[in-house]
């Protein structure tokens, strides 16, 4: 039964090789992928309900002891994440021929993205510090292909510095693992966790945990470690952006979750109290970049920054309720954020142009388009009874219950200006008079482009107006979270 | 000597975030190169040096260097080779479409 | 009930479906249909032994969020307002709204909006509250930009929902910071606990966030100014939306917590404060207007300060008055705004400066606006309900319950004066509005069209509404013991004694108020054009709107400032601003834990050729900065690289020094192929401070890392795993070479996957090699 942990990588891994030997054939690639992706998501599906069920499934890979060897520790934390990724994956295999020209499709676009799933899949799935850099790489050196994918001016222009900074932050990752290491002996997070417990994270253990925490923060896009993100991801193919915005900074934000809430939980007063700030100015410089721009593209990237600011405040607070919250935002995001990269993709499509200045009266053409667009700017700002609303309800009933006022009033003011940021699209964008449409011939395709973005969506509402159904399951990986001897005892069976 | 070892690194890394910070592209290339030594050597270090034997099980020998350290730097070499190969096609690709390999000039605007 | 309250809802997914045969049958005669049932459910809960019912519906119980609905009188005077004059809405935009209008989007967003508007008042659980109470912004939004072609439609809605939604957002907070300080979210629990709320050293910020609700949604000043911008909206939805309903969610919510929220003293303050502000400024300002429906927003603003003002008070009198004005106002503003739609359908314009004498061509019409615009102005007639509730609001002014002294002292002493002067610019309006539009001199033609009158399904709604206007008026009693008087319970919290409406009270001081609004109010209707000039000066300096379009002007553009600030594409800067946080927190941190310790009993000797291959490397590391020749540079990159695997070597790692050799090797091969093609490095131009800068961040960091290593490596505080692949490498992995053996065994998965990166890497640099886009793509 334990080897099920491994699936979740291994079938987006033979997937990625076995479409790179046909790349070719660019009609069956599609096909396969959309198979592909469909069959993970229901493996996956399947798993997420024996973890469910069953409690956590400890692999330990090539039947080595924990510690010793690489443990993949699939607990519900890991598998909601593995599973939202999987939805967000078949939406985006949807939308990819749509997107992309026949030539980007056969220069391996359908083995990059594979390998992005298994990348981000193991780094949810890995119990192993140094394991996790290796799926950090896998990921990143996926998303190097898929950011450069179609060597556009623009294109390479940011990939270097998206590159370049991602580098740089593994580079310090590796270093971070080491010194680590020195301290307590093992890169296995179990017991990374029972050891610095142990000597109650005391000397030098904390600002190593501060090392981490900006390793992960550069991924996640936390201030004042964000600047290189928007502009690399609106510059690839809308698709490439969608996974982008949907996963990619995720990985960052469970990777600060994982590592506060399971190893560096014995100094909460010190870098927890620096995790509010950071997400107060996440969330201020975050929403004031998404204002300061006409670009659809980039407003949508610049709110993925207030989004994880809204996360970290969760981890900050750092009660059942405020980590409740940041998980259950943290799925709301991906989802959403998936969805908004598609529309304004597909808004920028029909438009022919990115710059809002240029629009108008699209309404009339696509309807579909900018009701979508108008639901998910919705969605995004948290208003009720969408899963926006959920996490932050929590979030803000976490901050006053700790009587954070200041994080909370930031939010709640975030909040607005989040609004009033997306509502610029729909409104300058989408109303207006009737015009003549820029590029006639793109009805059809702009069309279709909307079906993933609607999937999407549906999922984000039924998040919210039935939260019913995913909030026990979220409650009880909170509960499950604030108590690290679970997790530790999983892996080390003592 | 660890400690010296640790300067060194540290003045890897000083060097390598020097020419990060400037502005031609393989200045920076060049500067990553430099980082990534710098952190393996980091790595070996916080193993203990000098110990032991090599790692390779010999008759005889009790004491051998810590291991782990240097599998990990193994594969942390291998994936900053494959990284630093795509920087260099991507610095040669993006300067040549750009036309320019200075950083400052490839800063780009918001409607392209 | 839920039923009730989801039925506009439900209808709203069918409205596309019925819009698409408007060309036969009006989609509003469908819609008309949804609140006529909605009232006859809710209307058979009417009667004079009215007791409160509660039906529960669980939704999301594991967050608190359920629907419960609460019907008590004051919810069911709101929802048989919002039935009641839904359905005369619906009926009337019939008749005013043209086939070819997009009619499904119209009467989706109406239906919507209906459903939220019921769920606000019903709704006894806070975030289902907060739930409807944003969909309410929401379609109202939508409803304004109903005619979104038009540039002050796009304006006013987004106006409308960027004040009505940072007044939710602020709702919220309060909402919340209630129900975590009683556990529970239920309004009922709330105020039964209302100690916990009103102890609280929180309460301050809880008022405010409350009322920063309730005022935003209900145009109190100065968050008034969304309201005349909504009236691009078509006028049913004026009419509906921001006169009779919605704006009137803020006067309920404050009517609904005030049991509680009237213990403190600041909750009159505030309150009373901001309605007698919101009656003067607006009725002032109403009479500026040359819109009709300018005017009637005015005068909207001006009444909901009246209510508002009213519920200030907290007396039992002032709240009686404030629940009888909520009927009345929407029954003659009800009435005036589709008289005014009338007008403007009928005559093509609402510029009240164009229009004059339409008496002769629409008597019916004018005949309505006489009683709609004298109930409003409070005019003393036994037949116009306006006059009881003013007269009322004159009454409670002189008696109020407050402290006499500091702030409550002063506002209580002024506030009949105010109460006087407001009143007299309302009737001011009230003349203008009558007398401008259908007496006078008549200009027909300026005016667009050739006046006549309304057809008669036009007619019915404000019939209705004046005829309520005239029966309330002449028979107070009727509506007052079966209704307004549990709804005044509700509001007070604790059972009024009889009270009764009579219309003449004897000449006591209310009614000489009155008097002094007739004699004052007439004079100053007839000598308007005099005095007019002082408009050009007083709202100039107190205009809000400049206020609004400076905020979000300003938002748009310091964002724009700082953004371009700092994220101006230069790698080089971001780099610098990480690397200096990085430094600065992570130093911060070290020195606050302590953490930095140097311990050097257990490290290894220093021998020459270490120091040797070290210093090479640190002179070499050094010379990549300072040399100008581009294969000088990469050569000595080599130099530290095969640097690094003599002292692999030394530190017995023989495997990693081959590998390190050839990745070094190959590595230094591709720097030199890939060199050729790029432009020669050029002699650094940058200042010096920047060189300073750069050196100082270099350096930090460098010394960062370095202390951090020798504190680590000075705190082994556990013994590494690796004795563990030391003893069993050749037991149990069959491998002599351990590291080989942790690669391949141990750690198999870092290897396989070491690898998949290195095939994507090789993928990548094909696809950046090969890939051309074709021409047409380009």
């Amino acid at each position: 039964m334990s080897n099920l942990a491994v699936l979740p990588i291994l079938l987006p891994l033979l997937a990625g090789i076995f479409l790179a030997f046909i790349h070719k054939k660019t009609k069956l690639v599609r096909t396969l992928s959309k198979a592909f992706a469909i069959i993970n998501l229901l493996v996956v599906g399947w798993i997420f309900m024996q973890v469910r069920d069953n409690g956590n499934i400890v692999l330990e890979m090539g039947s080595w002891d924990a510690p010793f060897g690489i443990v993949l520790v699939a607990d519900l934390l890991a598998m909601t994440l593995v599973l939202t990724t999987n939805i967000i994956a078949v939406a985006s295999v949807f939308f990819a021929p749509q997107s992309l020209s026949k030539k980007e499709e056969s220069f391996y676009f359908y083995t990059f993205f594979f390998m992005l799933i298994s990348g981000v899949s193991g780094a949810f799935l890995t119990g192993d510090l140094f394991n996790l850099f290796v799926f950090f790489e896998v990921l990143l050196m996926a998303s190097y292909g898929l950011i450069v994918l179609g060597n556009g001016k623009a294109q390479l222009r940011e990939s270097i510095k998206y590159v370049l900074i991602n580098l740089f932050s593994s580079m310090l990752f590796v270093t971070t693992i080491a010194f680590l290491y020195s301290v307590v002996g093992t890169v296995n997070m179990a017991q990374a966790a029972q050891r610095v417990q142990e000597v109650d994270q005391q000397g030098i253990l904390t600002t190593i945990a501060i090392l981490f925490f900006f390793v992960f923060a550069t991924k996640a896009a936390v201030f004042p470690l964000y600047y290189w993100l928007p502009r690399p991801y609106i510059s690839p193919n809308p698709v490439v952006s969608a996974l982008f915005g949907a996963l990619l900074t995720k990985v960052g934000v469970y990777s600060i979750l994982r590592t506060f809430t399971l190893i560096f939980n014995h100094e909460v007063e010190l870098t927890h109290t620096l995790f509010i700030y950071l997400a107060a100015l996440t969330m201020i410089f975050g929403v004031v970049g998404a204002l300061s721009t006409n670009n659809i593209k980039l407003i949508v990237a610049y709110n993925i920054i207030p989004a994880v600011g809204f996360m970290l405040m969760g981890i900050g607070i750092f009660t059942e309720v405020s980590i409740t919250g940041t998980i259950y935002y943290l799925v709301h995001d991906m989802v959403i954020k998936g969805a908004l990269f598609i529309l304004v993709g597909a808004t920028a499509y029909v438009a022919g142009t990115s710059d809002l200045r240029k629009m108008g009266g699209l309404i009339h053409h696509y309807p579909v388009l900018g009701w979508l667009m108008f639901l998910a700017s919705l969605v995004l700002a948290g208003i009720p009874p969408f899963s926006g609303f959920i996490g932050k309800l929590l979030l803000l009933r976490g901050g006053l219950g700790e009587e954070e006022i200041f994080i909370v009033i930031i939010a709640l003011i975030s909040s607005l200006l989040i609004l009033f940021s997306m509502i610029r699209i729909f409104i300058r964008g989408y109303w207006g008079e009737k015009m003549d449409i820029p590029v006639p011939d793109r009805e059809k395709k702009g069309k279709r482009m909307a079906i993933p973005a609607a999937g999407l969506l549906t999922v984000s509402i039924l998040l919210g107006v039935g939260a019913e159904w995913f909030f026990p399951t979220i409650e009880t990986i909170a509960q499950y979270i604030m108590d690290p001897e679970l997790y530790i005892d999983s892996v080390l069976k003592e | 000597m660890e400690i010296i070892m640790a300067v060194l690194a540290g003045i890897l890394f000083t060097m390598g975030v020097y020419n990060l910070l400037q502005k031609q592209l393989l200045r920076i290339i060049i500067g990553t190169g430099l980082i990534s030594h710098g952190a393996h050597l980091f790595i070996l270090t916080m193993g203990e040096l000098k110990t032991g034997a090599p790692p390779v099980l010999t008759e005889g020998v009790e004491n051998y260097t810590d291991p782990l350290p240097q599998a990990l730097i193994l594969t942390s070499i291998v994936i900053s080779f494959g990284v630093t190969s795509l920087l260099l096609v991507l610095a040669y690709r993006a300067a040549k479409i750009n036309g320019t390999d200075n950083m400052e000039q490839l800063r780009g605007n918001d409607y392209e | 009930m839920l039923v009730a309250v989801l039925l506009p809802f439900i209808i709203a997914i069918f409205i596309p479906f019925l819009s698409k045969w408007k060309e036969k049958i009006h989609t509003g005669f469908f819609v008309t249909i949804v609140p006529v049932l909605i009232f006859i459910y809710f209307a058979r809960f009417l009667g004079a032994g009215f007791e409160p019912v509660v039906h529960e519906y669980s939704w999301i119980p594991s967050l608190d969020m359920n629907m419960v609905f609460h019907l008590d009188g004051l919810s069911l005077l709101f929802v048989l307002l919002i039935s009641g004059i839904g359905a005369l809405v619906a009926f009337y935009s019939v008749f005013y709204l043209h086939k070819s209008e997009q009619l499904g989007h119209f009467y989706v967003y109406f239906l919507i909006f209906m459903g939220s508007m019921l769920g606000v008042v019903l709704s006894d659980n806070v975030f289902a509250l907060y739930s409807f109470w944003e969909f309410t912004s929401l379609s109202s939004f939508l409803l304004i930009g109903f005619w979104n072609y038009k540039k002050e439609s796009r304006y006013g809605a987004l106006k409308s929902m960027l004040i009505t939604v940072f007044g939710g957002l602020s709702l919220l907070g309060a909402l919340i910071f209630m129900s975590v300080l009683t556990n529970t979210s239920s309004i009922r629990g709330m105020i039964d606990q209302q100690q916990l709320i009103l102890n609280s050293e929180f309460f301050p910020l809880i008022l405010v966030l409350l009322l920063l609700g309730a005022f935003t949604k209900s145009a109190q000043f100065p968050f008034h100014i969304w309201l005349p911008d909504a009236m691009e909206a078509p006028t049913p939805v004026s009419a509906y939306l921001h006169s009779a309903t919605m704006v009137k969610a803020g006067i309920y919510l404050v009517a609904r917590y005030s049991p509680m929220l009237s213990a403190n003293e600041w909750f009159f303050i505030i309150v009373s404060m901001a309605g007698i502000i919101t009656l003067c400024w607006g009725s002032y300002m109403a009479v500026r207007q040359t819109d009709l429906k300018g005017i009637l927003a005015f005068s909207t603003i001006s009444q909901l300060g009246m209510i508002m003002a009213m519920l200030g008070f907290g007396t039992k009198a002032a709240i009686f008055g404030a629940v009888f004005h909520i009927l009345n106002h929407a029954t003659f503003k009800g009435s005036l705004f589709m008289v005014a739609g009338i007008v403007d359908h009928e005559a093509g314009t609402r510029d009240i400066r164009k229009l004059g004498g339409l008496m002769t061509f629409m008597p019916m019409t004018a005949t309505l606006a006489l009683f709609g615009s004298f109930s409003m102005a409070g005019v003393p007639l036994p037949f116009l309900n306006g006059f009881y509730s003013k007269e009322m609001f004159f009454e409670s002014s002189l008696h109020l319950e407050a402290a006499s002294t500091g702030i409550a002292g002063i506002l209580q002493t002024s506030v009949p004066y105010l109460a006087v002067f407001g009143s007299i610019f309302t009737f001011v309006y009230s003349m203008y509005f009558f007398f401008g539009t259908f007496r006078g001199q008549s200009h027909l033609n300026e005016l667009p069209k050739k006046p006549h009158e309304a057809p008669i399904g036009m007619l019915i709604s404000p019939i209705v509404l004046v005829a309520g206007v005239v029966i309330i008026g002449l028979f107070p009693s009727v509506i007052n013991e079966p209704f307004i008087a549990h709804a005044a319970e509700a509001v007070k919290g604790a059972a009024l004694e009889e009270k009764h409406i009579y219309f003449w009270h004897g000449f006591i001081p209310p009614f000489i108020m009155s008097l002094t609004v007739l004699v004052f109010g007439s004079i100053l209707a007839l000598s308007r054009k005099v005095w007019a000039p002082v408009y050009n000066v007083v709202p100039g300096v107190l205009s809000m709107n400049k206020v609004y379009d400076g905020t979000v002007d300003r938002v748009e553009r310091y964002s724009t400032t700082i953004t371009k600030g700092y994220m101006n594409g230069s790698l080089g800067r971001y780099v610098r601003l990480i690397l200096a946080a990085i430094i600065v927190i992570s130093f911060a941190f070290m020195a606050i834990t302590g953490g930095f310790t140097l311990d050097t009993s257990n490290v290894a000797e220093i021998t020459a050729p270490e120091i040797l291959v070290a210093v090479t490397m640190v002179i070499a590391a050094i010379g990549t900065a300072l040399t100008n020749n581009r294969i000088a540079a990469i050569l000595i990159l080599g130099v530290v690289g095969y640097g690094l695997s003599m002292l692999f070597v030394l530190y017995r790692a023989p495997d990693l020094a081959l590998t390190q050799l050839i990745v070094e090797t190959v590595t230094v091969a591709l720097f030199l192929l890939v060199f050729y093609h790029l432009p020669k490095l050029r002699k650094k131009e940058e200042p010096v401070s920047t060189k300073a800068l750069n050196l100082v961040i270099s350096v930090g960091f460098g010394a960062l890392m370095t202390m951090v290593a020798i504190s680590s490596h000075s705190s082994k505080f556990f013994e590494s795993i690796s004795d563990y692949f030391t003893k069993n490498s050749y037991k149990l992995g069959g491998g002599d070479n351990i590291v080989n053996v942790i690669l391949v065994d141990f750690r198999g998965l870092d290897t396989l996957f070491e690898i998949v990166v290195l095939g994507i890497a090789a993928m990548a640099i094909y696809g950046l090699i090969r890939f051309r886009k074709n021409k047409e793509e380009e």
